[in-house]
C-alpha cells in the first residue's frame, strides 16, 4: 500500500543544512494501522507530510498505492491526494466561515458528486452531529470539531487515511471518545490509517508502531495486542477503486 | 496494481462546471460570513462612482455644448468684417452641416414719430441652427419661442425701440430705404450677445437677410459683422470641416466655439472639468486602495482554505480557476449594480441641479457604462488578482506547518500591479501624459516621504509612550511592534485624508472664486463715450432712478509705438493673457475697424489670423488714468505711484509688457491722439479679465495724459424692470454708447451656479471612497488585534484598559496620518493652484489644526468602533476563531 524507500528530508537554516529524515525505508500494508511515535523534533510530522504527498522529499520515493510520488510534481500530487488521501488533523483545520455541514461537504463537492449534501449529513448523523449541521467551528467545542473533521475526512471514501496528533488539542476523556470513534470508522471503511501521536495510549491501539528518533526508525513492531485490522467482511479493498 | 503507474494514469474528474459551481458555493458563503463584503461594497463603489461621474459628466458636458450652442445660435461660427466667399457654406452642405447667415450693423430706424440707433441683424431663412427665438405679440411679455426670423417685408424690435419709436406691432419702421413691418416683438434671441459692439449699440432689429439689399444701408466700408453658422451632431464633422477651412484659407477664416467666444464661461468649464477629472482620479484611486486592501485580506484569509482544497486534491490550476472565477462573478455583480448605482447617483446629481439646468439634458451615451465597466475590470485585475491568483502557490503542508504561505510570489507583488493599474487608470481617464506624469510622480515622492517620517515619528512615540501609564504603554509598545502594518496604514490614512483635504480645499477656494469673479452687484451695463460735462447729469440720472452706479474712467486710445527708442518686437505667442480683451477692449477693436482700414485692427478677415491677432495687440489699447489701483489688479513688480507722484508713469498689464519685451524702468512712447506721449514704466499689474469690470492693459499716472482730451466709460446695475430707462437714458445723452451684458452675465452666473453644484456632489463621492478605504484599511489588521487582544485579556487585562489603549493606538496613528496629510495637502494644493486652476494659491491656517484632528477623530473612532468588539465577546470564542 505505502512504500517509503530511502527517505531523506533535509532543510536549509541558517545553521547550514538540518537533516529531519535519514534514510528511512517502510512498508504499510493495506488496512494497517500504523502509528509513528516520537519525541517533537523527532521527523515524525515531516514523515506524514512526505507519505501524504504534502511535501516533496530531498531524496528517497514514496510508493503510495503504486503511484511514485518521487516522480509526480505538486499538481499529480494533488491528484493523487484527492483520489486516495484522507486527513485527520491536530488543529481540526475547519474552515471557519463555512458550516459545519459545509466542511464536509467541501470534499464531496470538489469530486464534483450532487449527492454532497446528503452524503455529508449522513456522516455527521454516524459522528453524532446530526443536529448540530449549520453551527460554525467556533460555535463547537473542540471534540466537536474533531467529530467534524473525522467525517470530512471519511467524505472522500480514501483508502488510506494520514492523522497528525489526532488527540493533541483534547482533553483525556474527550480524546478517548475521538479514537474510538476514527478506528470505529476506519474498520467501516476498510481505511489504511497512519497516524502520528506521543501519545502512548493512542499508539497503543494500532496495529503497530514505528519509533523515529532524530529521524531515523529505531523500532518498528506489531502490536500483538491488536491484531490486524484487515477488512474480514469481504469489501473490495478501495484501491481497486482507483484509476489506475 | 502496477507500480510504474504514476501521474499519467490518474484522471482528474473535477470538471469546470464542478468548479464554477464550487466557486459559486465558495462566494456564497464568504458573503454570508461577510468575509467578501468590503471586497464588492469597494468595487461597486468604483463602478458607481466612475460611471456616476462619468454619465453626469457626459450628458453636462452635452448640455453644456447645447447651452453654449445655444448661446451661438450654432455649433461654430465663423466670423468676419467682410463677406466670406459663398464657396464655404457650398462645402460646409456637401459635408452635411447645417448653415445659417447673420450680418450685424447699427443703423438709424425711423418712424412717424421718432427715431434711435438699432442694432440691426440681418438673418438668413434657416436662423437660428440652435436655440430658440423668444418673440412675442405685445411688448415686455413672456413670448413664445420660434426658431426662425423674420419673413420678407417684416422686422422684429426689441421692446425698448417700441416705446422709443412710438410705435405698435403692425406699424411701420423705416432702415435705410427700406420701409418694413413690424411683426414681432424680440424678447429673447440665442445669440444676441455674440457681436461685440455692434450687436449692443442699441436695441435689436431683426430682418431678412433679403431684405438687406433693400435698405441700401451697407455700403462698402460700412461697420459690419458677417457670421457664418454651422451644425452638426457630430464633433468630429465639424472639427474635420474646420480644418479644412483652416488648410484652403491659410488660418484666415477659422470656426470659433463658445469657448473662444466667452472667456468667462470658457474659464469656468475648463475648472469645473480639471475639477471632475480629478474627483473622478481621486475616486477611482481610493477605490482601487480599498479594492487592494480588502483583496489582499481576503486572500490572507484563504490560505487555509486553498491549503486544504489542495489537501483533497485541487491542483493549482483549479485554485486559479476557482479564484479567477470568483473574480468574473464578483466583477459582473459590481458591474450590474455599480452601473444602477451610478445611474442613480447621476440622476440624484440632476435632480438637485434641476433649478440651475435651464436646458433638457440629452441622453448619455453607452460610453459611461463601458468606463465604469472597464473600471472593475481593471481595478479587480491590478489590485484583487495578484493576491488571489498569488493564492496557487500556497503549499498544501500549510496544514500541518501553519507558518507557511505562499513562497513564489513575493509580498510586494500585489502591490506592483496595483501600481501599473493605477498609471494605467490615470493616463487612461485623463488622456494626459504630463498630468499623469506629476501625479503619479508626486504621490510616489510623497509616499516615501510618508514612509519615512512616519517611521520616524511612530519610533519615536514609542519611547516617550514607554515612560507613560500602562494604557499608554500598552499602546504604544502595541503601535511599535506593528510599525511595518503601521507604517503601512498610516500611508494609506494619509493620502486618503490627502485626497480628501485636496479636493475640499480646491472646492472651496474655486467656488469662492466663482462667487467673487461675478457677485450678486456685479455690473450688467457699460456707458461708454461720456464726455467730462455729461458726468454729472448722468450721475443724477441714476440717483432719481435708484440705479446702482460706479466710477467714472477715462478712457483714451492710444499705441505702443516705441520701447526705449526702439521699434517693439512682439512675441509670436498666443497663449497668454496678452492676447485677452475686456469689454472695453472689445468695443475698441469694433472702434479701430472704422477708423483704422488700413489693416491694423484685430483678426480681420483680410489677413490671416495669428498675424491679425499679433498685429492686433500692437493695435490701439484703450487707457486710463488713476490714482488708485483697480481693485481686482495686483502689483506683480515694482511699485503703484503714490499720491505725490509725478506725471510721467505708466503701469502695464503684466503678460502684455512680458509679451512685448518690456522692463521695469524702460521708457515707453506711445501714440495718442496723434500726439507722442513717453512714460516710464513703473510697475506691472495682473490683472483680473473674468469680472466683467473695466479693465486696462495700460494705466498711466495722473497728469500725464490728461491734457489729451478723453472721454469717460462707468458701469451700472440695472434689473431687468429698469431698462426700459435705457431710452431715456440715451434720449438725454445722445452721443452716449452703451453696452447691455446682463444676458451674459446671467448665462456665465448659472453656468457657474451649474458646475459647483457638480463639484458639491463629486466631492461628496469621494468622500464615500475614502471613508471606504478608512474602514479597508483599519479592518486589515483587525484579525491580529482580535488575536492579541484576547490573549490580554485572558491574562487580565481589563475592558477599560484594553479600549483605552485601542483608543490611543488608533488616535496616534490618526494624528500622524492628518499631520502628514496637511503636509501633502497644501504642497499639491499649491501645485494645483498655480498650475492647472491658475489660482493664487492661500495658505490654509486652519487645516494645519482641523487635518490632525480630523485624522485623529476619524481614524480613532473607525478603529476603536471596528475592534471594540474584542472585549464584547469571550476571548475564548475569538481565539478559537482566529487559531
Amino acid at each position: 500500500m505505502i512504500q517509503i524507500e530511502q527517505l531523506t528530508k533535509s532543510v536549509d537554516t541558517s545553521e547550514g543544512v538540518l537533516t529531519i529524515l535519514k534514510s528511512v525505508s517502510l512498508n504499510i500494508e493495506t488496512a494497517e494501522t500504523v502509528a509513528i511515535v516520537g519525541a517533537s523534533g523527532s521527523g515524525k510530522s515531516t514523515l506524514l507530510g512526505l507519505m501524504a504527498g504534502l511535501d516533496s522529499a530531498s531524496s528517497g520515493d514514496v510508493i503510495l498505492n503504486g503511484h511514485s510520488l518521487a516522480k509526480m510534481d505538486e499538481e499529480q500530487r494533488a491528484i493523487l491526494r484527492g483520489q486516495m488521501v484522507g486527513f485527520v488533523f491536530q488543529s481540526f483545520q475547519l474552515l471557519p466561515s463555512l458550516t459545519a455541514l459545509e466542511n464536509v461537504m467541501l470534499p464531496i463537492e470538489l469530486k464534483g458528486d450532487p449527492e454532497a449534501s446528503t452524503k455529508a449529513r449522513r456522516l455527521l448523523a454516524r459522528v453524532g452531529l446530526e443536529e448540530r449541521w449549520h453551527h460554525y467551528p467556533s460555535q463547537l467545542s473542540g471534540g466537536e470539531q474533531q467529530r467534524v473533521a473525522i467525517a470530512r475526512a471519511f467524505a472522500t471514501e480514501a483508502c488510506i487515511l494520514f492523522a497528525d496528533e489526532p488527540t493533541g488539542n483534547l482533553d483525556t476523556a474527550t480524546g478517548d471518545k475521538i479514537v474510538e470513534l476514527l478506528f470505529e470508522l476506519n474498520r467501516e471503511f476498510s481505511t489504511t490509517l497512519v497516524l502520528v501521536t506521543h501519545d502512548e495510549r493512542l499508539a497503543k491501539k494500532c496495529g503497530r508502531i514505528v519509533k523515529l528518533v532524530a529521524g531515523e526508525i529505531v523500532s518498528d513492531e506489531k502490536n500483538l495486542a491488536v491484531g490486524t485490522t484487515v477488512d474480514t467482511t469481504g469489501t473490495t479493498p478501495k484501491e481497486d477503486a482507483v484509476s489506475v | 496494481m502496477s507500480e510504474s503507474g504514476h501521474s499519467a494514469v490518474l484522471h482528474d474528474n473535477k470538471s469546470l462546471r464542478t468548479l464554477f459551481g464550487l466557486a459559486l458555493r465558495l462566494l456564497w458563503r464568504d458573503w454570508r460570513g461577510g468575509e467578501i463584503r468590503l471586497l464588492l461594497l469597494s468595487l461597486i463603489m468604483a463602478v458607481t462612482s466612475v460611471t456616476g461621474i462619468a454619465l453626469f459628466t457626459d450628458r453636462l458636458e452635452k448640455a453644456l455644448l447645447l447651452e453654449s450652442a445655444n448661446m451661438l445660435a450654432a455649433d461654430r461660427v465663423l466670423r468676419s468684417s467682410q463677406v466670406p466667399p459663398e464657396e464655404i457654406l457650398l462645402e460646409a452642405e456637401s459635408r452635411g452641416l447645417r448653415t445659417a447667415r447673420t450680418l450685424s450693423f447699427t443703423s438709424m430706424a425711423f418712424s412717424d414719430s421718432g427715431n434711435m440707433l438699432v442694432a440691426a441683424k440681418a438673418v438668413s431663412n434657416t436662423y437660428p441652427l440652435r436655440g430658440e427665438v423668444i418673440i412675442a405679440d405685445a411688448a415686455f411679455i413672456r413670448g413664445t419661442p420660434v426658431q426662425n426670423g423674420p419673413s420678407t417685408g417684416e422686422v422684429w424690435l426689441e421692446s425698448r425701440a417700441l416705446s422709443a419709436l412710438s410705435i405698435e406691432v403692425g406699424d411701420s419702421v423705416y432702415v435705410g430705404e427700406a420701409e418694413l413691418t413690424v411683426s414681432k416683438i424680440i424678447i429673447a434671441e440665442p445669440d444676441r450677445q455674440q457681436g461685440g459692439m455692434l450687436d449692443n449699440a442699441g436695441p435689436r432689429l431683426m430682418l431678412s437677410m433679403e431684405d438687406v439689399a433693400l435698405t441700401n444701408v451697407v455700403q462698402v466700408g460700412s461697420r459690419v459683422s458677417y457670421r457664418y453658422l454651422f451644425a452638426n451632431d457630430d464633433i468630429e464633422t465639424l472639427d474635420s470641416f474646420n480644418q479644412w477651412l483652416r488648410d484652403e484659407y491659410e488660418n484666415e477664416y477659422y470656426l470659433r466655439d463658445v469657448r473662444d467666444e466667452s472667456e468667462e464661461v470658457s474659464d469656468a468649464l475648463n475648472k469645473a472639468e480639471s475639477f471632475l477629472l480629478l474627483g473622478s482620479l481621486f475616486a477611482v484611486l481610493l477605490a482601487g486602495v480599498a479594492i487592494a486592501l480588502t483583496a489582499k485580506r481576503y486572500s490572507e484569509r484563504h490560505y487555509d482554505y486553498v491549503a486544504i482544497l489542495k489537501t483533497f486534491g485541487c491542483t493549482s490550476a483549479q485554485i486559479g480557476i476557482i479564484y479567477l472565477s470568483i473574480q468574473v462573478v464578483l466583477a459582473l455583480i459590481s458591474i450590474i449594480i455599480g452601473c444602477v448605482l451610478g445611474w442613480l447617483v447621476h440622476q440624484g446629481i440632476l435632480q438637485l441641479l434641476q433649478t440651475v439646468i435651464l436646458v433638457s439634458l440629452p441622453p448619455a451615451g453607452y460610453q459611461p457604462y463601458v468606463i465604469g465597466s472597464l473600471t472593475a475590470v481593471i481595478c479587480l485585475l491590478s489590485f484583487a488578482l495578484p493576491p488571489l491568483l498569488a493564492l496557487r502557490e500556497t503549499p498544501p503542508l500549510r496544514v500541518l506547518r501553519k507558518d507557511l504561505s505562499q513562497q513564489k510570489f513575493g509580498a510586494n507583488v500585489p502591490y506592483l500591479f496595483g501600481m501599473f493599474g493605477t498609471v494605467f487608470l490615470i493616463l487612461w481617464y485623463s488622456q494626459d501624459l504630463m498630468l499623469t506624469t506629476v501625479l503619479v510622480g508626486s504621490v510616489a515622492a510623497i509616499a516615501l516621504f510618508l514612509s519615512v517620517v512616519s517611521y520616524a515619528l511612530l519610533r519615536s512615540s514609542g519611547s516617550v509612550g514607554m515612560k507613560a501609564g500602562s494604557a499608554w504603554k500598552l499602546a504604544m509598545t502595541a503601535a511599535r511592534r506593528r510599525r511595518k502594518q503601521n507604517v503601512l496604514q498610516v500611508m494609506v490614512f494619509s493620502i486618503t485624508i490627502m485626497s480628501l483635504l485636496i479636493l475640499t480645499l480646491l472646492r472651496t477656494d474655486l467656488i469662492d472664486d466663482w462667487q467673487a469673479q461675478l457677485p450678486e452687484d456685479t455690473p450688467n451695463h457699460f456707458m461708454m463715450n461720456i464726455t467730462q460735462s455729461q458726468i454729472a447729469g448722468i450721475e443724477s440720472f441714476f440717483e432719481e432712478n435708484g440705479i446702482v452706479s460706479n466710477a467714472f474712467y477715462p478712457l483714451i486710445s492710444a499705441r505702443v509705438i516705441a520701447v526705449n527708442g526702439d521699434e517693439p518686437d512682439p512675441q509670436e505667442d498666443l497663449d497668454t493673457d496678452a492676447n485677452r480683451s475686456s469689454i472695453t477692449e472689445g468695443a475698441q477693436a469694433d472702434d479701430d475697424e472704422s477708423e483704422d482700414q488700413s489693416g491694423d485692427q484685430e483678426s480681420s478677415a483680410g489677413e490671416s489670423g495669428e498675424q491679425g491677432q499679433v498685429r492686433g495687440r500692437l493695435s490701439r489699447r484703450q487707457v486710463t488714468w488713476a490714482d488708485e489701483l483697480p481693485a481686482d489688479n495686483r502689483v506683480t513688480e515694482g511699485s503703484w505711484w503714490d499720491e505725490n507722484i509725478e506725471a510721467g508713469y505708466v503701469s502695464i498689464e503684466d503678460e502684455y509688457a512680458s509679451w512685448l519685451g518690456i522692463e521695469i524702468g524702460d521708457s515707453v512712447e506711445f501714440e495718442i491722439n496723434q500726439q507722442t506721449v513717453s512714460a516710464e514704466v513703473s510697475s506691472f499689474r495682473s490683472v483680473r479679465w473674468d469680472n466683467m469690470q473695466p479693465n486696462f492693459f495700460i494705466i498711466f499716472s495722473p497728469g500725464t495724459i490728461d491734457y489729451l482730451g478723453a472721454t469717460f466709460l462707468s458701469t451700472a446695475l440695472m434689473e431687468r424692470e429698469q431698462k426700459i430707462l435705457l431710452n431715456d437714458l440715451v434720449r438725454l445723452f445722445p452721443t452716449m454708447v452703451i453696452i447691455e451684458v446682463d444676458a451674459l452675465i446671467e448665462q456665465i452666473q448659472n453656468i457657474i451656479a451649474q458646475v459647483t453644484s457638480a463639484i458639491e456632489l463629486i466631492s461628496v463621492l469621494v468622500l464615500v471612497c475614502g471613508a471606504l478605504v478608512l474602514l479597508s484599511c483599519v479592518n486589515a489588521t483587525l484579525d491580529e488585534r482580535f488575536h492579541e487582544n484576547a490573549i490580554l485579556r485572558t491574562l487580565g487585562a481589563g475592558k477599560k484598559l484594553i479600549l483605552t489603549s485601542l483608543l490611543i493606538e488608533f488616535s496616534m496613528i490618526g494624528m500622524v496620518a492628518g499631520i502628514i496629510a496637511t503636509i501633502g495637502a497644501e504642497g499639491s494644493l499649491y501645485y494645483l493652484q498655480e498650475q492647472v486652476f491658475e489660482q493664487d494659491f492661500n495658505f490654509h491656517y486652519w487645516v494645519w489644526v482641523a487635518g490632525p484632528l480630523i485624522g485623529m477623530v476619524v481614524i480613532a473612532g473607525l478603529g476603536v468602533n471596528s475592534t471594540r468588539k474584542v472585549v464584547s465577546i469571550s476571548p475564548l470564542n475569538v481565539l478559537r476563531r482566529v487559531v
